[in-house]
């Protein structure tokens, strides 16, 4: 009973990473080449807010989580037009804003046990994964891969330059909302697994790795899930085999993956 | 001849500002023009291009297209005018190929939903042979000379089959060879597809054979407009706009 227990456990856990990793990687290429790496950041603060006003209201935390990334998400990209500012310099606005907002929920809970449900949103728990869970990574791993399939033409064209994508006469801006908006329910839905603060990691590190080996958008577009799912995979199994944190082992290993490509790239050779 | 672009009274003020960059612009465009826009820095040559592409929507007037109202059918009308920036954001790690950049030309006017065919990779082709960087086109745009970098921009706004040809300093980054190679290939194009031009220059020598008209812009008005042997004449140039033009 108890080995059937741990047999499911691990195939959650497994299954979460292979999708996290997926999904988080493959947006991951979108935010590295629009400069918006501290989207992730910025998304999980909004998250753990989320959770620490749900924990203030004794909801699920995790719903106001979603709720949060999703209004910073849908924010963003309008504030960033309509203030002429770089969408980094807005995120670092919505960022602080966040984690005042975040302090002063829990500040306001009493409850000490809910607060912590709240910071586990940052860190992340592999043993807390629920088939709900599991159907919402696949829904949104589903939506994202048909997203980058139906539009692979307009997103390509907005990564190179949007001002030239908008000259070719594709409307751009819907595209860039989307692609914030998607990247916050990643972000929203990978809180469980690898937790606010390295989902950042999974986001940025695989993506940077296999820069290190392509000039092709579309091979990075390609190959930079894999990378994400393969560190996923390896971190789960650290994780498991040293009783480490999932969250920690994950973003260990993608660093590691990154370094090693740092050091094998053919960018850097000559001749 | 049939007017292809119809500017009626324009300002275009940029957003923050009071002071339009554009004045009361009233310009026609006849199809087969080929125009060369020049003036001074800052005299609202680039606006001008931008204005007419809708890329910077304008405070006041009226803009038409292609028949078209540029208010209301922006991204329908900008699927039929090629347009070569003067900056653009390459650098040295940008992960794209020459052959994908050429081909994201064809991306508007293959629209919404619909897959690249056959017919526009060969069209992407044809351009590169015939902007001569079919040798090069897979590899990645950061590695390029400037030169190479602007024949790919160049062959991506011809890959579009554009009616209208809008090009900022478009020998800015060439040598004088490149720049020769270039401006015939223009003049070319000109001629057998009869594509209309308007390209800011800002070295009046550059002006290529084939330009008909000639457009001096100062402080964002139109300060004479006609034709090359007119307005380029030695005694005028002599007289006022040498003063502006360089």
């Amino acid at each position: 009973m108890l080995e059937l227990f741990y047999t499911r456990i691990f195939l959650f856990a497994v299954t979460g990473a292979l999708l996290t990793g997926y999904t988080c990687s493959l947006m991951g290429t979108f935010v590295v080449r629009m400069n918006l790496s501290s989207l992730g950041f910025a998304m999980s603060h909004a998250a753990f807010a989320g959770a620490a006003l749900g924990v203030f209201l004794k909801q699920d935390p995790i719903i106001f989580a979603l709720l949060f990334s999703i209004a910073i998400a849908l924010t963003l990209g309008p504030l960033a037009d309509k203030a002429k500012l770089k969408t980094d310099v807005v995120i670092g606005v919505m960022f602080s804003l966040s984690m005042a907002l975040a302090l002063l929920f829990l500040n306001l809970s009493p409850d000490t046990t809910m607060s912590s449900a709240a910071l586990r949103i940052l860190w992340g728990s592999v043993l807390g994964l629920t088939t709900a869970d599991i159907m919402y990574l696949l829904i949104i791993t589903v939506i994202t891969i048909l997203f980058v399939i139906m539009f692979f033409k307009e997103i390509n064209a907005i990564l190179f330059d949007r001002k030239l994508a908008r000259a070719s006469g594709i409307n751009d801006k819907p595209f860039y909302y989307l692609i914030l908006i998607l990247t916050s329910l990643t972000v929203a839905f990978s809180l469980k697994l690898v937790g606010g603060l390295l989902v950042f990691a999974l986001m940025i590190n695989p993506t940077s790795a296999v820069y290190q080996f392509s000039y092709d958008m579309k091979k990075i577009i390609i190959f930079s899930p894999v990378v994400g799912m393969l560190s996923c995979l390896l971190g789960i199994l650290v994780s498991f085999l040293f009783d480490l944190p999932t969250g920690s082992s994950i973003a260990i290993v993608c660093s590691l993956i990154f370094a090693i490509s740092v050091v094998l790239s053919p960018k850097r050779r000559k001749g | 001849m049939e007017k292809i672009v119809e500017i009626s009274s324009v300002d275009t003020t940029y957003e923050g500002e009071k002071i339009p960059c554009l004045k009361d612009i009233t310009l026609h465009i006849k199809k087969g023009d080929f125009i060369a826009v020049i003036g001074p820095n800052g005299a609202g040559k680039t606006t001008l291009l931008e204005t007419i592409n809708g890329l910077l929507e304008s405070s006041c007037g009226e803009i038409k297209v292609l028949g078209k109202s540029l208010k209301r059918n922006g991204s329908v009308v900008r699927k039929n005018i090629g347009y070569v920036p003067q900056d653009y954001s390459i650098d040295e790690l940008t992960p794209f190929l020459v052959s994908d950049i050429v081909l994201m030309g064809r991306y508007g006017r293959i629209g919404l939903l619909n897959p690249i065919t056959k017919k526009d990779r060969e069209i992407a082709k044809k351009i590169m042979r015939y902007m001569e960087i079919d040798e090069i086109s897979k590899r990645p745009i950061g590695k390029l000379s400037g030169g190479q970098a602007q024949k790919v921009m160049i062959a991506r706004a011809l890959a579009k089959e554009p009616q209208i040809m809008l090009m900022d300093e478009p020998f800015s980054n060439l040598d004088f060879e490149a720049r020769k190679e270039v401006s015939e290939k223009l003049v070319d194009l000109h001629k057998k597809q009869n594509i209309t031009f308007v390209i800011v220059i800002h070295d009046i020598t550059s002006i290529p054979s084939v330009c008909n008209r000639v457009i001096v812009m100062d402080n964002g008005k139109i300060v004479a407009d006609g034709s090359r042997e007119d307005i380029l004449k030695p005694d005028l140039m002599d007289i006022g706009y040498r003063g502006i033009v360089c």
